[in-house]
């Protein structure tokens, strides 16, 4: 399977990492889809099941959730990042507090409703899902962009500005090297909120796990359902990991 | 500001009228200050909390941008130039040290050397030099993080890195403020023998008069509303304060500081000569402070004091003559 095989190269690329604990949710994951393996196998599949568990079907699912989960959340920070960072400017801090405030309201809105409404307005497909998992994800990315920003020691800034650093130079040198810590923190949540809300792309045809998983309902079919949530788990519990790994090798040192 | 008198050619550092008014207050924290600081001079700006001292020094490199008034630094008018600029070619030492967490040692004090463009090896050949004058070993500090440093330490950091590029002037706001009582003592030693050394042009804000008395060459006592109540030598102003602000501010206890700051040879021109032989003298230095002398005289149980003065031979002060003659307020040898 292809994320058992990806779990094994980055577990081995990480080889070097020092800490614990790395290792944990690896092996959690490859005891999932082991359980999963056997437990499929022990099955005497009819063929309606046989058909919509076809190696093909399930891993043609599995990479589109893939697809949908790193081009929203390429998306989301390529968005969240800047508007961030300029919501932290002064001159325009007070809007940040509005649009955080907004952002944090959105949040409140179930995803599902979000799908409905943009497949009503804007048809459906891939890309519609995509705006739909951007604006969900749009919040931890903003929010703890500016906070990261925000915490920084005014007393840093202040040395920086008094070796003559232009406001351009503080944010680069100074200001977001040291948020990155909680900005990646918030990337990681993204990460994993799209994860799970992209098995609602079924509903508006973007395909994913989550069209198994709802194929398996509609047929009432066990397996079929029960293979796409435990993919679904599987491939948060490596996303979270893999962002994990990243986290910790992309934050600065000293720290 | 044409009816003031134009500064001296050898001053550094000119604030001439300067005023600041933050804005949304209706009363100015600085106005109308005027200050001459000449070249590789040490001045010690002190005050009550609040008075406008670090207002006052902000404005020197225009992180605070006075309201009016014009700030010359080595005879050209600063005021309207860039400011990111001006900041480069002056060395700024703040109470928090400001070292960046996630640089090295080195990076930390090679920042102003990399926006001024000098090239890599050559911006790492400085931090070692550096660190090794503010009395760090480069080949053990060098490469650490900033956490890794004592408090003192990162404070000579602090000051090797404003010393990066080789600023003919320094401003410090209370530098030496975050460290205990004992590294402060020995920081300020230290940076005394650097400063002889470098002769850079110092301002420095502390709200502790014996540092003040210690490190100032002059001394700038400001009142509330940045008025400047004297600005002299820390020797003049123990002996003739010019107001009761400043007796107050400088506290009890001034005739006793003063004489550490008097040399025995500032006494030998008021003392009578006494005649030497009766009892058992110490032999001092003419440059030794009064203070040094009476430690020895009294740690040995002398009854005086033997100077070497090149004209006359050697002089006798017994212990009351040398105390009369310290404790005269008037007679200041500069
Ligand atoms: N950015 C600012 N905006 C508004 N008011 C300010 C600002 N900075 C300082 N002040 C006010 O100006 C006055 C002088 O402040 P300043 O920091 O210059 O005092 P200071 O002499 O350095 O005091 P301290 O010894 O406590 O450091 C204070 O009343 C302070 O509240
Ligand atoms: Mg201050």
């Amino acid at each position: 399977m292809s994320t058992a095989a990806m779990t094994e190269t980055s577990r081995s690329a990480a080889g070097t990492e020092r800490k614990s604990r790395t290792w944990v949710l690896p092996s959690v994951v490859l005891a999932l889809l082991g359980t999963l393996w056997l437990y499929v196998g022990s099955l005497d599949l009819d063929s309606v099941e046989a058909r919509s568990l076809a190696g093909d079907v399930v891993l043609g699912a599995l990479w589109q959730h893939i697809q949908l989960v790193v081009v929203s959340t390429v998306l989301t920070v390529a968005v969240g990042v800047p508007l961030g960072v300029a919501l932290t400017r002064p001159g325009i801090r007070r809007a940040g507090a509005i649009v955080l405030a907004a952002a944090n309201a959105s949040q409140a809105v179930p995803s599902i409703g979000v799908l409905v409404l943009l497949a009503m307005i804007f048809g459906v497909g891939f890309w519609m899902a995509v705006v739909a998992l951007v604006l969900y994800a749009l919040l931890p990315v903003l929010r703890n962009t500016m906070v990261g920003i925000r915490q920084v020691d005014p007393a840093l800034i202040d040395a920086g500005r008094g070796m003559g650093m232009s406001t351009r130079e503080v944010l680069l040198t100074i200001e977001l090297p040291l948020a990155v810590p909680v900005m990646l923190a918030g990337i990681r949540v993204a990460l994993i909120l799209n994860v799970g809300v992209a098995t609602l792309a079924a509903f508006t045809n973007a395909g994913g796990l989550g069209s198994v998983i709802s194929s398996g309902i509609a047929l009432d079919r066990m397996p079929v359902l029960i293979v796409g949530s435990a993919l679904t788990m599987a491939l948060a519990l490596t996303v979270d990991w893999l962002a994990g790994l990243a986290e910790r090798a992309l934050r600065p040192r000293g720290i | 500001m044409s009816d003031r008198p134009t500064p001296s050619p050898d001053a550094m550092i000119v604030l001439d009228g300067v005023s600041k008014r933050y804005p949304g207050q209706d009363k100015a924290v600085v106005s109308d200050l005027s200050m001459e600081i000449r070249r590789g001079e040490f001045v010690v700006l002190v005050g009550p909390s609040g008075c406008g001292k670090t207002t006052t020094l902000r404005m020197i490199n225009r992180l605070v941008e006075p309201t009016a008034g014009r700030i010359l630094i080595d005879g050209r008018d600063v005021t309207h130039v860039d400011g990111d600029e001006l900041r480069r070619g002056i060395g700024y030492v703040i109470q928090q040290i400001g070292l960046l967490p996630h640089l090295t040692i080195a990076d930390n004090i090679a920042l102003v050397p990399k926006m001024l463009g000098v090239a890599k090896s050559e911006r790492r050949a400085r931090a070692l030099e550096l660190l090794e004058l503010v009395g760090l070993d480069p080949a053990l500090h060098a490469d650490r993080h900033p956490r890794q440093l004592s408090g003192g330490q990162q404070q000579r950091v602090g000051v090797a890195r404003a010393l990066a590029s080789d600023p003919p002037v320094m401003l410090m706001d209370e530098p030496f403020g975050a460290v205990d009582p004992i590294a402060r003592e020995k920081l300020q030693t230290e940076f005394l023998r650097l400063q002889e050394r470098i002769r850079k042009t110092i301002v420095m804000v502390t709200h502790d008069m014996d540092e003040a008395l210690r490190l100032g060459d002059r001394i700038a006592i400001f009142d509330s509303g940045s008025r400047l109540a004297q600005f002299d030598t820390p020797l003049e102003i123990l002996s003739n304060p010019a107001d009761d602000f400043v007796r107050d501010f400088v506290g009890s206890g001034a005739p006793v500081r003063r004489l550490s700051l008097l040399t025995v040879a500032d006494v030998l021109g008021t003392a009578p000569s006494t005649a030497a032989g009766a009892g058992r003298a110490i032999e001092v230095d003419p440059g030794d402070s009064v203070h040094t002398a009476l430690e020895q005289v009294l740690a040995a149980g002398a009854e005086g004091i033997e100077v070497a003065v090149p004209e006359e031979g050697s002089r006798f002060l017994d212990l009351g003559t040398l105390l009369t003659a310290a404790s005269q307020p008037a007679k200041v040898l500069t």
